[in-house]
């Protein structure tokens, strides 16, 4: 059941494909190809947890990152951070106060701008499982080449050349920042033109959204 | 009685301060605190800096090993940098090996090390393929109170700044290593990053932008870890990082590279009179 | 071992450059002609029975704002954190404790030896980490906080020598400035025994000295550390490493229980400082509210006259 997008005309994404309900046994759960680079985010919640880890305010959000070689290390943890915390601005958690919620990634595919795919991956996963949310967010990946020009959702051999990359993610509402992880040494001013490409890009990436739960919509 | 009203209404004590344009601790919402530094008080570590930003406190050590560098990059040395959040610095942190937010604060400031290119790993490099210098720089934090990655990033910086490398001679035939202690060379640190943290409040009418926050600051300002973080190094950015929290609009963005700027160029003054004074002491 | 997947890691051959420095490698004659001159004075000047509590000795509190109660204690190098934070329940416990429990961890830091130590919780940490709590539970009183649990956390930055009694002395001041219910002021120190020598308050080199075990057979040679209770008279802990026999050891606590008084009036200096000081803040903040009030009480009185005036 994929679903493909026409080819934006002003901005060139990287195709993206997704399949809802991708996992029978999850609350929800998506698979999410951009380009060549593929992730599968399974959520179950809110549910039961340990009392160590509750809080009365709001819903604890447990993220997991599987890479593909499954060695755990401190990017990994960096990442999930990454997540977590994006995912945290977005669901309404204050809705499921002594519950937990928990989101599974697993790496499939890695051809450049994997972090973006799966934070986009989990937030279609969100969507999917039915939990309240705030907004949604688009992630998108940009990287500046030696010559400093930006290139958006950079393959596996610009990155290997680039000298910065850069993720942004915007919520859908304001369309503002929410967040921002970057390598790599660059100035101020291709920061700020960066920063308004992706956030221009970022509304291809919620048509793709509102088109896909269409769909899906549809058929239910 | 403030501190009643602070536990029953924590939202609206804060509240009751910023919309009052001035933040608990009688701050501004752009003032920073003061650093303190102090560099090579550790005798043991090769090179050390203690370094306290109000509250923050935070100690770097540096242990010089040797090694051979790694087959596919045989003429780089090792940068190996670690931050250890004791069970002492603050009530949030239990004794056991380190927590996901102690391995994520120090990625980022091992990440912002290494994208700063402020280190050459060529320049560590003694022999290419056989010998090359292993710096541990361990930093540890002795007191959390909030923009815990700037003071790392200022102690590690002053102690790699006073990092004097020990002479090697390396006998090719027989593969003899000798070392000379007493006759060093400093360790070449181009450029000096700086890293400045910001909290985003969210006022209904407006974004408020707080500069060096305390760890109270952080919590009320969708919780730990969700710092803006701009990071400098000679008006070139190396890294601005940024993990949910409340939304940043551009206006905001503007004025915290403006201000990370402004900073950047006091913690270069503090940073380098520490260090001026401390050569001072070493002639007499 | 393992590899820690939770930190970065080095290369696994890595080794210090000291080793292949010329004088690394030292027979135990050279290393004992370097601790004593012909004068009988240490290599830091000390004599052979005179303590750092004296001169070299520095201590202070609150500088964790984090904590409940802190202190700093610096015996020249050796320099040792420690911090006490609020009692809380018993974690993973189901039976009704009559008496609270101490928790107490002490830590090296990677830097605080000549070797890098490795961050993993090693055999040293543990004994001391027991150590410290055994001595410190005879001072606490602790039928006033029944199943709880007070942590106490140890973090030495720099060792050099007496790691064990430095540890206890700040322990024991972190407690009482988190105000902790305690019996008495504890203090503690150490010895090393090097054959007919005794160091009092050694410092590494000493210490390393006097646990190789020298050629000759039955000379005495260990390290004795031992804490006190000043008004009670007692002992609440005592550490011995090494062989000696029963002469040493006895001429060795007369001198460690005096070394334990002197340390006294150092620690209660800096608690009397700390009392004056919390009352003058407090004196402070009295009368800080004393004004606001009377400001309210003229805006209150305005107020009134507004209203009486329609």
């Amino acid at each position: 059941m994929g679903i493909e997008e026409e080819k934006p005309k002003a901005f060139q994404l990287k195709p993206m494909k997704c399949e809802f309900n991708f996992l029978s046994k999850s609350d929800g759960s998506a698979i999410l190809s951009q380009g060549d680079t593929v992730a599968v985010v399974s959520v179950n919640g809110p549910l039961d947890i340990k009392s160590t880890s509750q809080s009365i305010e709001k819903s604890t959000l447990e993220v997991l990152y599987c890479t593909k070689g499954g060695k755990p290390s401190v990017a990994d943890r960096y990442k999930e951070n990454v997540i977590r915390q994006t995912c945290e601005a977005a669901v309404l958690g204050s809705l499921y106060p002594r519950t937990g919620i928990t989101v599974t990634i697993q790496e499939l595919e890695d051809f450049g701008g994997l972090l973006s795919c799966c934070l986009n991956c989990t937030c279609l996963a969100l969507l999917n499982s039915g939990v309240s949310m705030r907004c949604t967010y688009a992630a998108i990946t940009c990287a500046i080449d030696e010559s400093g020009d930006i290139v958006l959702e950079p393959s596996k051999q610009h990155l290997d050349t680039a000298r910065a990359t850069m993720t942004f993610v915007f919520d859908s509402r304001e369309k503002n920042l929410v967040t921002s992880v970057t390598e790599g040494v660059f100035s101020e001013d291709t920061y700020k033109e960066a920063l308004a490409r992706c956030h221009a890009a970022s509304d291809l990436v919620f048509n793709f959204y509102r088109e896909i739960i269409r769909k899906y919509a549809n058929v239910i | 009685m403030a501190e009643i009203y602070k536990l029953i209404h924590p939202l609206k004590y804060f509240n009751d301060y910023i919309s009052r344009e001035i933040r608990p601790d009688g701050r501004k919402f752009h003032e920073c605190r003061n650093i303190k530094l102090n560099v090579n008080s550790l005798k043991t570590a090769e090179a050390s800096a203690v370094v306290k930003c109000g509250n923050t406190t935070v100690v770097c050590g540096i242990q010089l090993e040797l090694a051979s560098p790694k087959a596919e990059e045989p003429d780089f040395g090792y940068l190996v940098t670690n931050l250890e959040l004791p069970a002492l610095c603050s009530s949030k942190y239990r004794p056991g090996p380190p927590s996901d937010h102690a391995q994520v604060t120090n990625y980022l400031v091992s990440n912002i090390i290494v994208n700063s290119k402020c280190i050459d790993l060529k320049d560590l490099c003694i022999v290419p393929d056989k010998l090359a210098w292993v710096l541990y720089c361990d930093m540890v934090c002795l007191d959390n109170d909030g923009s815990l990655v700037d003071a790392c990033i200022i102690a590690l910086i002053s102690s790699l700044k006073t990092l004097r490398l020990p002479t090697v001679t390396y006998d090719a035939e027989t593969e003899d290593i000798n070392v000379d202690p007493d006759i060093r060379t400093p360790l070449k640190v181009y450029g000096l990053p700086v890293a400045t943290s910001f909290s985003v409040y969210k006022l209904p009418e407006r974004d408020i932008l707080i500069t060096d926050p305390s760890i109270y600051e952080e919590e009320m300002c969708g919780g730990i870890g969700s710092n803006f973080i701009v990071c400098s190094n000679q008006s070139l950015l190396c890294g601005t990082q940024k993990f949910g929290g409340s939304n940043l609009p551009p206006e905001s963005q503007e004025e915290a590279l403006k201000i990370s700027r402004d900073r950047a160029n006091v913690v270069e003054k503090v940073i380098e009179t520490c260090l001026a004074n401390n050569c001072e002491i070493n002639e007499i | 071992m393992p590899l820690d997947y939770r930190r970065f890691n080095g290369p696994e051959d890595s080794v210090s450059y000291k080793r292949y420095t010329n004088k690394y490698y030292k027979g135990y004659d050279e290393l004992y002609k370097e601790l004593v001159d012909d004068k009988g004075r240490r290599k830091d000047g000390r004599a052979l029975d005179e303590a750092r509590s004296m001169c070299m000795f520095f201590a202070r509190t609150d500088l964790i704002s984090q904590a409940k109660g802190s202190a700093y204690i610096e015996l020249k190098k050796t320099k040792v954190v420690c911090s006490v934070f609020d009692p809380r329940e018993i974690p993973h416990q189901n039976e009704f404790s009559q008496l609270g429990q101490l928790y107490c961890e002490v830590k090296f830091a990677p830097f605080s030896c000549a070797q890098q130590r490795r961050p993993h919780v090693d055999a040293e940490d543990k004994s001391l980490s027991v150590a410290l709590r055994q001595a410190l539970e005879p001072t606490v009183c602790r039928h006033l906080f029944p199943n709880y649990q007070v942590d106490v956390f140890v973090y030495i930055l720099e060792h050099d020598g007496a790691c064990l009694a430095a540890a206890i002395n700040a322990a024991g001041l972190a407690l009482a400035n988190a105000s902790v219910p305690m019996y008495d002021i504890i203090t503690s120190s150490s010895v090393a025994i090097i054959g007919k020598k005794v160091f009092v308050d050694p410092t590494e080199a000493e210490e390393h000295l006097a646990m190789m075990s020298p050629e000759t057979e039955g000379t005495n040679h260990g390290i004795i550390t031992m804490s006190m209770l000043s008004e009670l008279k007692q002992v609440s802990d005592f550490v011995q490493i090494g062989s000696m026999d029963i002469e040493c050891v006895t001429e060795a606590m007369d001198i460690l229980e005096k070394e334990c008084e002197n340390i006294v009036p150092n620690i209660q200096k800096v608690l009397v400082h700390n009392v004056v000081q919390s009352f003058n803040q407090r004196k402070q903040l009295e009368a800080e509210a004393k004004e606001r009030e009377i400001a309210l009480n003229v805006k209150m009185e305005e107020w009134k006259k507004l209203l009486n005036a329609g």
